[in-house]
C-alpha cells in the first residue's frame, strides 16, 4: 500500500491539509500524536474569522470533527520517529509501523523548549509548569522561579504575582530581553528579583519541589534558592527532528521552506509553526496547511 | 450499579483551558458537580494537592477516586457515559 500523501501532525496546519487532501481525492494518512498541540493552551481565541470567541480546546474539536467527515485515514497516538527515502517515495516510521507514501507534509508545530536538567522531569506536575495561566494560583504565598527573561516569562511573571509572595526570574543571558514596559511593571511589583547571566543546573526537592540550583555564568559559583515553584519559559521548539535527513533546518531549527511550501527535497513538504514562516498565527497555519496540500498535489500530478 | 447519583467534585480554577472543557463535559452529560475554585479556596486547594500528589488542574473526585487532568476516558467510564 502506497498513499499519495502522508501529513505528520494534528493541530491547525496538518488539520487542514487533511481536510484538503480529502476534498483532493488524493489516498492519504494522517499521523499524529494528539490533536492541537499550542492551540489547547488558549483560553480565549478572538481572531477566528467567523467566530467571535472560542477556547483553543473548542476549535481544535470543531476542526478534527471536521476533518473525520471525510474519508481519511487517521493514525492517533503515534509519533513520527523516522522519515527517510526509498527509492522515489518515502518511507515513515512510528514506534511500531512503517508507511510509504508519495510525497510528505511536516506539520508537527512546536513544543515547549525545555532545560534538560535533573529534577526537570521528575517534579512535572509537582511544581515544575509550563503553564502559568493553569498553575499560577497554586503558588499563593509561595516563592516561585520563572525560567527565561524574554516576553513570555515576562508574563508569567505577571501572572505569578498576583499569586506568590516572591518572584524570582532566571536569564541565561546578561540582560533580559523583553519589553522594558512589562519590567517595569514586574520591578513595581516589588516582589520581583531579577537574576541574569545565571544558568539553571538543577531543580530540586521531595515530594514537591523545594529549592533551585543556578549558577552564576560569570563566577562560576552555584546558588540555592528556596521556591516551590519552578515556571519554564524558554522558548518554543520544532519538533522535526526525524526529518532532519531530508529537510534544511534554520538557525533556531525551523524548517526552511520556498513560497510554496516546499522543503529542499522535492515531494517534502512542510506547514504551519514548525517552518520559518515568520508569523505564527492559527489562520496562518491553517492556510499553509491548505498551500501545502495544493503544491504537493501539483507535485504528483507532474510526476505522474 | 445503584441508582445513587455519583458525588463528583471537581477542583479547578478559573483559567485553566481544561478546567473549562472538563465542566463542559460534565454539563453536556447532565452530571451535577460540585464546582471547586482552587484558586480562591485555598483548604480545598490543600486537600486537592494532598490527594492528588501533584499542583496541576483539573483534578476530579468522582466517589472518592482521584482523577489527574481532563482524562475523559476514565471520567466517562466511572460515570457511565457512553
Amino acid at each position: 500500500m502506497i498513499y499519495d500523501l502522508i501529513i505528520i501532525g494534528g493541530g491547525p496546519a496538518g488539520i487542514t491539509a487533511g481536510i484538503y487532501a480529502a476534498r483532493k481525492k488524493l489516498k492519504t494518512l494522517l499521523i499524529t500524536k494528539e490533536w492541537g498541540g499550542q492551540i489547547t493552551k488558549a483560553v480565549d481565541i478572538e481572531n477566528w474569522p467567523g467566530t467571535k470567541k472560542i477556547s483553543g480546546i473548542d476549535l481544535i474539536q470543531q476542526m478534527t470533527g471536521h476533518l473525520k467527515q471525510f474519508e481519511i485515514e487517521i493514525k492517533e497516538g503515534k509519533e513520527v520517529i523516522d522519515l527517510d527515502r526509498r527509492k522515489e517515495n518515502f518511507i515513515i516510521r512510528d514506534n511500531d509501523q512503517e508507511y510509504e507514501s508519495k510525497s510528505v507534509i511536516i506539520a508537527t508545530g512546536k513544543v515547549p523548549r525545555l532545560l534538560n536538567i535533573p529534577g526537570e522531569n521528575e517534579f512535572k506536575g509537582k511544581g515544575v509548569s509550563i503553564c502559568s495561566t493553569c498553575d499560577a494560583p497554586m503558588f499563593k504565598d509561595k516563592d516561585v522561579a520563572v525560567a527565561g527573561g524574554g516576553n513570555a516569562g515576562f508574563n508569567v511573571a505577571l501572572d505569578m504575582i498576583k499569586y506568590a509572595k516572591k518572584v524570582y526570574i532566571l536569564e541565561f543571558f546578561p540582560e533580559t530581553k523583553g519589553d522594558p514596559i512589562t519590567k517595569d511593571k514586574l520591578a513595581q511589583s516589588g516582589i520581583v528579583e531579577f537574576i541574569t547571566n545565571v544558568s539553571i543546573k538543577e531543580i530540586k526537592g521531595t515530594k514537591f519541589v523545594e529549592s533551585l540550583i543556578y549558577e552564576d555564568r560569570k563566577t562560576g559559583k552555584d546558588f540555592e534558592i528556596n521556591v516551590a515553584g519552578v515556571f519554564i519559559s524558554i522558548g518554543m521548539m520544532p519538533k522535526v527532528g526525524f526529518a532532519q535527513k531530508l529537510i534544511d533546518l534554520n538557525k533556531i531549527g525551523e524548517v526552511i521552506i520556498d513560497k510554496d511550501n516546499n522543503t529542499k527535497t522535492p515531494g517534502v513538504f512542510a506547514a504551519g509553526d514548525i517552518t520559518d514562516i515568520k508569523y505564527e498565527q492559527i489562520v496562518i497555519a491553517c492556510g499553509e496547511g491548505a498551500k501545502a496540500v495544493l503544491a504537493a498535489t501539483d507535485y504528483l500530478k507532474n510526476k505522474a | 450499579m445503584s441508582e445513587e447519583k455519583p458525588k463528583v467534585r471537581i477542583f479547578s480554577t478559573p483559567t485553566c483551558p481544561y478546567c473549562v472543557a472538563l465542566k463542559n463535559h460534565l454539563k453536556e452529560h447532565n452530571v451535577e458537580f460540585e464546582d471547586i475554585d482552587v484558586a480562591q479556596d485555598l483548604v480545598a486547594q490543600k486537600e486537592m494537592i494532598e490527594r492528588s500528589g501533584q499542583y496541576g488542574v483539573p483534578v476530579a473526585d468522582i466517589n472518592g477516586e482521584i482523577i489527574i487532568g481532563f482524562n475523559q476516558e476514565r471520567i466517562n467510564q466511572l460515570l457511565g457515559i457512553k
